[in-house]
């Protein structure tokens, strides 16, 4: 055993007060280690990059830039632990299963898409992790009731309601349904049936198709035959896109045009122009004019990223998602289980406004209906979160 | 007189038409996917799997130039071509180049070739991800819809059909009519016996691989004025292709030309009177049905190509 001398002690102290005072960050507090798996390649990367990774980092930069991320009043810096799940569930499902179970870090953060945080869910459960989903819709997730998993995005349930609502108000009285043939277009189109029944609104026309399509204008053009009020497509970002573009290719005009996913990035507008998007309705839930915290984190997001934009719906769910996640932790320091009671029995101030939890559903942010006015997509219904009152589509 | 089945009477004539020309212009597309991809397996023998990476490649060099330098996606056509034909004749230089002088016999060659193909698809789909990442891009032009009478079409896609029909009859023009042509066809019946005609195949190898992948640019430039690209979209392409060039008859170009319109037509009728959910469905069951019965395409006369 080596022997404490005095020397050696006094040698050590002048050592560490030197370092200390010119490498300061070496006696930073350790690191908050947060993980997670992320699309950055294969079909769901276009969702995960433009609503969620982009915000973790953002999330993580502030922080740091502030002294750390304040854990129980102890600042200690975020290290981000990721890697690429490939848009594939099993890789998905075994990052978690590390980051958890082999690497221990402090904190995970979700994947992207009802897939992924169907399969991950239980996982993160099991091991007591808080998940805090931002972009999972799936009333089959909320019904599995795990006491740690919370989703953020409203419902099919509520985005629909509020769909209907707004075309009952405005007098529609037929509407013709494509939904993706899979859990995110099949719960909605559930939903939007349900949500349809005793309004008198006819449903015209009704076809699923498959993702990844090419080509959907054999299907709008027989829709377009049928002259419904209100056209709804339960979409993904590229057939989105696809849908729109064909409507404006044969001349379909309905004077309700709503489609899903996509509808409120700023992809939409680029690829249609302000005013070709003019009008169009989608799933869309905040703007830079929701809050003045949703001004600032729009702002240093649009800074940060060189111009690019989050999203109107699921990125606004996603930065509100991290901003509980910091109050818990500020609160709570890093004990999970505290972190998960905190969320579950708390109404959480946030950019989209007050959120608060029953079961793992945010009961908090009403269903909303978003849509393109000049350029920028405006939350139209219901009334009392608008940022703008519902305009006349014009004809593409 | 007997009546036409019930539901041919509930659609107008012009109804009809605008279906059958919105399958046609599909279908189009579908025979410019094939392109490329015929002239290196039907051709060639290399299964280039990696054909709707290079698709891809075209397509993300025309956003880039029109959405950064607003250079028109038209110009970028035979940009995109000059670009990829170079690098195909490079990767054939460095790849199969080698694989021509090692492997004993065709069939080697071509499961070489073919895991080749896949490396080059991995690389190609992880460069341009890493280069440009993996978001979706698009951007618009000539989204107008063309009026014929009471029926409508997007400019861009009419302008991709047309562009698709030019280059379909270009190539079968050169393949038949050309010396060139010959001396690639030749080259197919019997490579031994075209290199003691005096036919150089040192260098119409690599030209015809380049131009291959040429092709798949052009076909990527003109899919990018219609579609949202991103670095994956290349796979389904690449099955479009192998789908379209089994109809046709491999090497043959009108043959891919007719497959293409066919399936098209047959995939529009399908989604119209049934659900496009069961599109897939019904391109896979004209594919097994064609190998089934006529496993040397539907359009290709026994003995000779092109």
């Amino acid at each position: 055993m080596v022997q404490q001398t005095k020397r050696t002690l006094l040698k050590g102290t002048a050592a560490a007060v030197g370092a200390a005072t010119f490498a300061p960050h070496l006696f930073a507090a350790a690191p908050v280690r947060v993980g997670y798996a992320m699309a950055r390649t294969g079909p769901w990367t276009g969702g995960a990059q433009v609503s969620q990774e982009p915000n973790y980092l953002l999330w993580a930069e502030q922080q740091n830039a502030a002294g750390g991320l304040n854990v129980k009043g102890e600042k200690r810096p975020i290290e981000l632990i990721s890697s690429d799940d490939r848009s594939d569930i099993e890789t998905c499902v075994r990052s978690y299963e590390k980051l958890m179970g082999s690497d221990k870090v402090d904190l995970v953060l979700p994947p992207w898409g009802s897939n992924a945080n169907f399969a991950v869910a239980p996982l993160a459960n099991r091991f007591g992790y808080p998940f805090l989903a931002p972009t999972a819709l799936s009333k089959r997730l909320i019904e599995m009731k795990l006491p740690y998993f919370f989703l953020l995005l409203q419902q099919p349930k509520p985005m629909c309601e509020a769909l209907v609502d707004m075309l009952k108000a405005n007098g529609a009285k037929t509407i013709a349904v494509i939904y993706v043939d899979d859990l995110f277009g099949l719960e909605n189109y559930a939903a939007l049936k349900v949500a349809l029944q005793g309004t008198g609104i006819q449903m015209v026309e009704d076809k699923s198709y498959p993702g990844g399509v090419k080509d959907l204008s054999p299907v709008l053009r027989s829709m377009k035959d049928k002259n419904p009020d209100a056209f709804v497509g339960f979409t993904y970002p590229p057939d989105t896109i696809l849908a729109s573009k064909q409507a404006k290719e044969i001349g379909f005009n309905p004077k309700y045009f709503y489609a899903s996913v996509g509808t409120a990035f700023q992809l939409y507008r680029n690829v249609m122009t302000p005013a070709g998007a003019e009008g169009v309705l989608g799933m869309g839930s905040w703007n830079s004019k929701t809050s003045p915290g949703a001004k600032a984190y729009f702002d240093a997001h649009t800074k940060k990223f060189g111009g690019k934009e989050p999203d109107r719906w699921a990125s606004g769910a996603t930065w509100a998602g991290l901003e509980i996640l910091t109050n818990a932790v500020k609160t709570h320091g890093l004990d999970r289980k505290a972190i998960r009671d905190y969320v579950a029995n708390t109404t959480h101030k946030t950019i989209l406004g007050d959120i608060k939890f029953v079961g793992s559903e945010n009961v908090g942010t009403p269903g909303t209906v978003g849509q393109w006015q000049k350029g920028e997509f405006e939350v139209v219904w219901p009334a009392k979160v608008a940022t703008a009152k519902l305009a006349p589509k014009p004809a593409w | 007189m007997t009546e036409p089945p019930y539901f041919l009477l509930l659609m107008s004539t012009t109804a009809w038409l605008e279906l059958i020309a919105s399958g046609l212009i599909t279908g189009g597309i579908y025979a410019l996917v094939a392109l490329g991809l015929n002239l290196q397996y039907g051709l060639m023998r290399i299964l280039n799997i990696a054909h709707g990476e290079f698709l891809m490649v075209g397509a993300y060099l025309t956003w880039l130039v029109q959405t950064q330098f607003g250079i028109s996606p038209l110009l970028m056509v035979p940009v995109a071509f000059l670009v990829l034909l170079v690098l195909g004749v490079v990767l054939h230089f460095l790849c199969f180049r080698r694989l021509t002088a090692t492997s004993p016999n065709l069939d080697v060659f071509e499961a070489r070739g073919l895991m080749v193909a896949f490396g080059l698809m991995f690389l190609v789909q992880n460069f341009v991800s890493w280069l440009w990442g993996g978001d979706l891009r698009g951007y618009d032009y000539l989204t107008e819809p063309v009026k014929f009478g009471e029926v409508q079409f997007a400019a861009n896609k009419l302008l991709v059909f047309f562009l698709a029909l030019l280059f379909s009859g270009a190539l079968i023009v050169l393949l038949r009519m050309t010396l060139l042509g010959k001396g690639v066809r030749a080259l197919m019946q019997s490579p031994i016996g075209a290199q003691l005609m005096g036919i150089d195949t040192k260098r119409l190898h690599p030209l015809m691989f380049g131009i291959g992948l040429g092709l798949s640019g052009i076909a990527g430039a003109l899919l990018s004025m219609a579609y949202t690209i991103t670095p994956y979209m290349g796979q389904p392409y690449t099955v479009t292709a192998l789908i379209v060039i089994t109809l046709g008859g491999f090497g043959s170009m009108s043959g891919a030309l007719l497959g293409g319109l066919f399936l098209g037509v047959i995939e529009a009728l399908g989604m119209h009177f049934t659900n496009p959910s069961l599109k897939a469905l019904l391109s896979y069951a004209v594919f097994i049905a064609v190998l089934l019965l006529r496993p040397e395409g539907l359009f290709a006369r026994k003995g000779r190509k092109a």
